[in-house]
């Protein structure tokens, strides 16, 4: 089983696992149907955008910042009812694939990833631009070790 | 508004389709209903084999519908700094 150690990012970057969270290297790119379609067609594939993901076992499904799904030119496929504090609202749920460099996990096709506005920057300036959540998760081992600043995950 | 006519379509049908599809993805393009999939990749594929970049829905024939929670993202702590 192939596993992803952030020990170095935590050590060699002071610690940093409580102030930005786990925190894993994501690249998100259209969709294959989408992808086949338009080079059927000859039209231009989009660049895949890439940034981080901050593994969140709160949320349950993974969201994926707008911003990224404009880039890509990706219609959404359904809307998705959401909690918020001022009451309940709506998404926009989009298909997507999604790679992690690091886990070498390449071309994972997502068919429901919530779009919403999330985009930030860490301390170190990391952009964020996933919260891969628990419809992830499920295939993955994670083990969070506060004590030493470690996340592993494997899958 | 996006998918506005495909989401009517579903409200619309939903009655009949828990009856008949309940846990499959439906593809929904304008008021026609296109047919119902195993899993949301083949729903989606035969929409973009069909309509290419037009909207349509793919959703899940569910009686209760899903509801995103994120409450530390919707508090805005997903990047508070204390």
């Amino acid at each position: 089983m192939p596993v992803f150690n952030f020990y170095h990012w935590s050590k060699d970057h002071g610690y940093t696992l409580t102030g930005s969270g786990p925190l894993i290297s994501v690249e998100i790119s259209i969709p294959s149907a989408l992808k086949q379609h338009l080079a059927e067609k000859g039209l231009p594939i989009p660049a895949p955008q890439s940034g981080f993901a901050l593994i969140d076992t709160g949320a349950f499904a993974t969201a994926v910042d707008q911003t990224v799904f404009d880039a890509l030119g990706v219609a959404m496929i359904d809307k998705i009812k959401t909690s918020t504090p001022h009451g309940e609202a709506e998404s926009p749920v989009y298909p997507a694939t999604v790679s992690f460099p690091g886990l070498e996990l390449k071309e994972m096709p997502m068919e429901r990833i919530v779009g919403c506005n999330l985009k930030w920057q860490t301390m170190e300036g990391k952009e964020i631009i996933m919260l891969l959540g628990r419809d992830l998760l499920q295939y993955f081992l994670l083990v969070y070790n506060g004590k030493s600043a470690d996340v592993f995950l494997a899958y | 508004m996006p998918l506005e006519k495909e989401l009517a379509t579903y409200a619309r049908m939903k009655a009949d389709l828990l009856k008949t599809h309940e846990g499959k993805f439906v593809l929904i393009h304008g008021e026609e209903f296109c047919g119902a999939y195993d899993t949301a990749e083949n729903a989606y594929a035969e929409g973009v084999k069909r309509f290419g970049q037009e909207p349509f829905l793919v959703r899940k024939v569910l009686a209760q519908e899903e509801i995103y929670r994120n409450q530390a993202l919707s508090l805005g702590l997903i990047h508070a700094r204390l």
